[in-house]
């Protein structure tokens, strides 16, 4: 399989990557910060963008983050730091998925479905994982225009009943809204750690640092503005509204006649972010298979780990989501920053310490 | 390759058909909760009334006719559910009929006059709560009991809800006699800064003739309404105000076509007026109406109408080249004016009088100035000053 | 190894030996200066005609020459080559090429004679187009191989014979263009064919199996195409093209999926009607996979995918409907493919019949009779025409469908979303050749995507596609 190109890293920082940040985000960002929406979501894309950036330098090297830290450490030492990782991405990649099992346990169903109805994902998942990260670059090519049509569909549908009004007054969330607005938003943040994952898996090119915060930025203006039209569109009420681009688009006048047509959108934006829930968990898989080796079967092992651990935590967490998003998201939401700020900041070391040992 | 390579090689394939075996087992014995259409109760319209023990809901159930065409409109069947809540009251439904209540479809919630009269959010909490419930539902409140309203034969359409749902088209909205509410929209209202909402309230007149009813009333339910076979016309030119959750006034016809055209709403709608003494009809082409807030010095709330109007209907006759001209007098447009002025004074002051914030000004002072809404929060309303400007041009 | 002793009567023998089969007949005669003869030839294979005109008679006025080659040039045979081996001589016995063999001679002669059964060149059932060329492939090498040249007035077509089939001995011709072909493909495919180790090879289909790069996949990985214009301009692309004796369909590699969404109807009409018809292709494709899923789906799972008045007729028309919704559907589907497996095997008359009976007295009857519902029928009706929008992918598409009827019913709607994604990914991950399946649009090559789903006039098209990496990258000349 060829190695990622430039095209299909941006596709994913800029059509796939802002797909999972419009489920329940949207609500989290009400509870904290009120019609102030913007400014936490906006402060955590350019935190992103601004770390994308530095690890696109960094990924100059053309190396996997995985060989930086057996060049630095050695190799024993980044079999333990790629178990922690691995650990890691699977932290984050539970709320995601418990937060996409409720998802379609509303959206795709009338009434409550067993959970079974969400277990297929995890065969799915399990299949992705056992492929290479790289595998998936050609899948963003493809997913990324159903992605755009997706998003375009759902917003051309809801522009026309948003009250932008509803955005005002600027500020009135105040300072501990925007503070606890980003601080408890950052468990949809862990974008950049992506990136260092897919370190190694594409060619650098001059100037993909920039163009690659460039195109980050782009879907996180895409984000913002559908934060807009949510909050213009349920203003007091927005709090409640979890879901939110399965919800602002049934508003539009022709519903009444063709039916639920958002649904095609829904549905386009729903399989572009079955690839993006995955997309942690494959990471991870991708991080044991660097460290004690790859191959066919033990992908494919580790993938079945992966996913049998995955679906027996969300089996035994499904009731809890609430406390689930309690811990992760208000007490240990420092943990986001720590990990997918610090660890590209830290990596940025691991680079200059292997040029010396070149030079 | 080795005994076991072979065997590995053959791995993908034997888990897809192991995967594929799953499946259709799955597809042949298991529902994973599944309540598919022939066990559901397609939910139409619910009518919400107050009763001593909580409430009592309508359901208003789609009956599916089979592949017979020759009965016109849509059967449906009412059942009445009652319980503390009206969820418990949902719950008694599902166990009356066995049928599974799914509220996606649910286009009309009826609210009874009584229960309007207190805050409504005990009812339509469920339904804003609910997420398999759309939220884009519209909302009525009803003359009497909503089980009776629900139970009446319309001689527009088999289905009551359906024949009020018509009242709410588009058509009707552009027309000014009616305002329509949703819950989304009555629930920003409520929970606003405003805490105020409207939600037009329905009416129901006698008339005869229209096909056979398939409608049959609620069981279990009070009988009063049901089984008589007068048909019923029903209209929502009124419209009940609402102050934290409660119904506070009604308002008239004029004072809801006022508020149509305070809202900028109303194309093709017709109003009258006077020309001589003699009644003539305006067609309003079109309404750039709107209602502002002024807070320097004193607070006042402009409310202003601007139209352009044509002549519709003379109620006398007039020669043929007058018709051609459909030229309204000076003296029409005065009266028009004066007629309007009118119309919008009644409407605020009612609104003032009941405390009901119809025009949402306490969430304009919020976002132009969230220190003077503090200011101003409680007594706001009391103290604005209306200023109604009526400006109506002609268009020949 | 035996070979030719010159004893005409122990070659004669031994070649008998090789060759017991009642129907290897000999027919021995004599020159004028007495010189013996024996002919070898397989019956009903060989042109006894030709063999009696130019090749016997010439012979009985032989004059004792000794060489073979002198021999030969006295023959009125333009195809005529020399032979030692016995068992080389049997096979050409047995692929209708008579032996000549003759006293004090240590070579034979192989006469080119043989009886060529050859159909008409005709427009090919499964491939029938208004407008362009209607010649299609036969079953014989030869003529396809020359229906091809007669496109190809250069030297730059290469057609290199290969022998496959350890009894059957078939020649596949490899087809290419040098210098514009992969050549990296063409090895491959050569060294693939030559390691074919099987007894006999009826049709081209069998190679598609050799050929292929993953021996399980839900997409065929060999293009085919009975027309010789289609093949000609895939080989003008890049491609390698692949000829079997005996087979009137051809192979071409690498194949992307794209290809089945194009018809050759689509260069000789307006792009903006060829756009036009791909993209109708690609939604009756989509309509045919998804439309029973989603119907399926809506009913047990979804009912807002429905509009309220369209959801009363289809719970009034299954009311009193014996079976679940899933099961219904997977009834009907499969009434369908057996009718339709029925009736391609079917004579024309009987089939016409089977339609009938398959349309009025099933359909009708199922219906009236309470056994199905009208929109179950609607909706497959539908779904198996809009199957045969892209005839090609038949195959697959069908058990796509399948599929996602039985995870629609199990499942519900995210079920297809699900498998929709997996499909995506498998498809995504396919190679063919080093050339993506999914090419031009995984991975996205912009100027291909003036041939895909769209299609640009042929100016705009100056380039061969990117994908199949030719070396000769223009096919249009600037000038």
């Amino acid at each position: 399989m060829a190695k990622i190109s430039a095209r299909q890293l941006f596709f994913f920082l800029a059509c796939v990557a802002p797909v999972g940040k419009i489920i329940l985000m949207p609500s989290a960002l009400v509870q904290a910060a009120n019609n102030d929406l913007l400014f936490p979501a906006a402060a955590n894309f350019l935190l992103q963008a601004g770390v994308i950036f530095l690890v696109m330098l960094l990924s100059r090297s053309n190396q996997t983050f995985y060989q930086l830290l057996a060049n630095t450490f050695g190799k024993i030492a980044a079999k333990i730091i790629s178990v922690a990782l691995t650990l890691f991405l699977l932290y984050c990649a539970l709320l995601p998925i418990l937060e996409q099992k409720l998802f379609v346990q509303s959206i795709f169903y009338d009434t409550l479905p067993s959970l079974i109805a969400f277990a297929p994902f995890f065969i799915f998942s399990a299949y992705l994982c056992a492929k290479q990260l790289s595998s998936l670059g050609r899948v963003w090519d493809i997913i990324a225009p159903i992605s755009i049509v997706g998003f375009f569909g759902i917003i051309v549908l809801a522009v026309g009943n948003a009250d932008f009004g509803a955005l005002m007054p600027v500020g009135a969330g105040g300072g501990k809204g925007f503070l606890s607005g980003t601080a408890y938003t950052m468990l949809w943040f862990y974008d950049s750690l992506l990136v260092l994952m897919l370190m190694g898996r594409f060619e650098y090119k001059k100037g993909m640092a920039w163009k690659a915060a460039v195109f980050y930025l782009v879907g996180a203006a895409a984000v913002l503005f559908f934060l807009a039209v949510f909050y213009g569109i349920f203003s007091d009420i927005a709090i409640r509204q979890i879901f939110a681009f399965a919800k602002i688009s049934r508003y539009f006048s022709a519903i009444t006649v063709l039916g639920r047509i958002d649904y095609i959108f829904i549905y386009a934006l729903g399989l572009v972010m079955a690839f993006y829930c995955a997309m942690p968990m494959q990471a991870a898989a991708e991080c044991l298979s660097d460290a004690f080796g790859g191959g066919t079967l033990r992908s494919a092992l580790y993938s079945v780990g992966i996913n049998a651990v995955m679906l027996t935590i969300t089996i035994a967490l499904d009731y809890s989501f609430g406390s689930v998003r309690d811990t992760v998201g208000y007490r240990l939401f420092w943990l986001f920053p720590a990990v997918c700020v610090g660890l590209p900041l830290l990596a940025l070391c691991l680079r200059r310490k292997k040029y010396e040992q070149i030079r | 390759m080795n005994k076991f390579g072979k065997f590995a090689k053959t791995i993908p394939m034997k888990l897809y058909i192991l995967l594929a075996l799953v499946i259709v087992f799955a597809f042949f014995s298991n529902d994973f909760g599944l309540v598919d259409i022939q066990k559901t109760a397609i939910i139409l319209a619910a009518g919400i009334d107050r009763t001593e023990n909580g409430f009592a809901v309508t359901a208003q159930i789609s009956i599916p006719k089979g592949t017979d065409r020759s009965s016109c409109g849509t059967s449906s069947v009412e059942i009445l559910g009652e319980g503390d809540t009206v969820s418990a009251c949902i719950a008694q439904i599902y166990s009356k009929t066995g049928w599974v209540p799914k509220l996606v479809f649910c286009d009309l919630i009826v609210i009874g006059e009584e229960t309007a009269k207190q805050d409504v959010f005990g009812c339509l909490d469920f339904f804003l709560r609910n997420e398999y419930m759309p939220d884009s539902c519209l909302l009525a409140v009803c003359e009497g009991k909503a089980s009776d309203t629900l139970t009446m034969s319309s001689a527009i359409d088999d289905t009551s809800s359906l024949a009020i749902g018509k009242l709410f088209s588009d058509a009707a909205g552009k027309s000014g006699k009616v305002v329509k509410s949703t819950l989304k929209e009555f629930s920003i209202g409520y929970f606003g800064k405003a805490k105020s909402g409207h939600i037009p309230f329905v009416r129901s007149t006698n008339q005869t003739g229209g096909c056979t009813s398939n409608s049959s009333g609620p069981e279990g339910g009070p009988s009063s309404g049901a089984g008589e076979n007068e048909k019923k016309i029903f209209s929502a030119e009124e419209t009940a105000v609402f102050s934290e959750g409660k119904m506070v006034a009604l308002l008239s016809r004029a004072e809801t076509f006022a508020y149509n055209l305070l809202k900028g709403n109303v194309f093709s709608g017709v109003f009258s007026a006077e020309d001589n003494g003699d009644p003539v009809s305006l067609t309003v082409l079109k309404d750039e109406g709107g209602v502002s807030l002024d807070m320097k010095g004193a607070p006042k709330a402009v409310l202003s109408v601007n139209l352009r109007v044509r002549l519709y209907n003379s109620g006398v006759p007039a020669p043929v080249e007058n018709m051609a001209e459909s030229n309204p007098s000076p003296e029409t447009v005065e009266s028009a004016k004066r007629i309007i002025d009118g119309y919008v004074d009644a409407l605020w002051k009612k609104c003032a009088e009941s405390g009901c914030d119809l025009f949402q000004l306490s969430k304009s002072l919020y976002r132009s100035s969230p220190q003077k809404y503090e200011e101003w929060k409680d007594t706001l309303l009391s103290a604005i000053q209306p200023e109604i400007k009526t400006e109506i041009r002609i268009v020949k | 190894m035996i070979n030719v002793t010159g004893n005409l009567k122990t070659d004669t023998e031994a070649l008998k030996k090789l060759l017991p089969a009642e129907d290897i007949l000999t027919f021995s005669f004599q020159s004028e200066n007495g010189t013996e003869f024996t002919a070898v030839f397989a019956d009903a294979l060989t042109d006894k005609e030709l063999l009696g005109e130019q090749i016997v008679k010439p012979l009985r006025k032989y004059l004792g020459k000794t060489k073979a080659e002198e021999v030969g040039k006295g023959l009125n045979a333009p195809e005529l080559k020399q032979e030692k081996s016995l068992e080389a001589l049997a096979g050409e016995v047995l692929a209708g090429n008579p032996v000549l063999l003759w006293e004090g001679m240590d070579k034979a002669l192989i006469a080119g004679v043989k009886k060529v059964f050859v159909r008409a060149v005709a427009e090919p059932p499964t491939d029938v187009t208004i407008k362009g060329p209607r010649e299609g492939f036969i079953e014989d090498l030869k003529i396809n191989t020359s229906l091809v040249r007669r496109r190809f007035k250069t030297g730059e077509l290469m057609v290199e014979t290969i022998t496959v089939g350890r009894r059957s001995n078939t020649c596949v011709a490899v087809c290419y263009l040098k210098g514009t072909s992969g050549e990296k493909t063409v090895k491959e495919v050569k060294k693939k064919l030559q390691a074919i180790n099987i007894d006999i090879l009826p049709d081209s289909s069998y190679l598609t199996h050799f050929l292929a790069e993953r021996s399980y996949s839900l997409v065929k990985q060999v293009g085919t195409t009975e027309k010789p214009d289609i093949f000609c301009a895939k080989i003008t692309e890049g491609r390698v093209g692949i000829i079997a004796d005996g087979s009137p369909i051809a192979l071409t590699l690498p194949y992307l999926l794209i290809e089945d969404f194009q018809s050759s109807e689509d260069y000789f009409v307006p792009p903006y009607r060829a756009t036009f018809t791909r993209l109708l292709r690609l939604l009756a494709l989509i309509v045919a996979i998804y439309l029973p899923a989603f119907y399926i789906a809506g009913q047990l799972f979804k009912l807002q995918l429905f509009p309220v008045k369209l959801l009363l007729t289809i719970a009034g028309s299954i009311r009193d409907i014996p079976l679940s919704p899933s099961l219904e559907m997977l009834l009907v589907l499969f009434v369908l493919e057996i009718l339709n497996e029925a009736s391609i095997r079917m004579p024309k008359y009987v089939g016409m019949a089977l339609s009938v009976v398959g349309a009025l007295v099933l359909g009708e009857t199922a219906v009236t009779a309470g056994f199905v519902s009208t929109p179950a029928i609607i909706i497959i009706a539908f779904s198996g025409i809009g199957l045969y929008a892209v005839p090609n992918l038949i195959e697959v598409t069908s058990v796509v469908r399948l599929a996602m009827l039985l995870v629609a019913g199990s499942v519900g709607t995210y079920g297809i979303i699900l498998l929709t994604a997996f499909i995506l990914f498998y498809l995504a991950a396919t190679e063919n050749y080093g050339t993506p399946l999914l090419a031009p649009f995984a991975p996205q090559i912009g100027r291909d995507l003036r041939d895909s789903f769209v299609k640009y006039n042929l100016g705009s098209l100056p380039t061969r596609p990117k994908t199949l990496k030719s070396k000769n990258k223009r096919r249009l000349s600037n000038g």
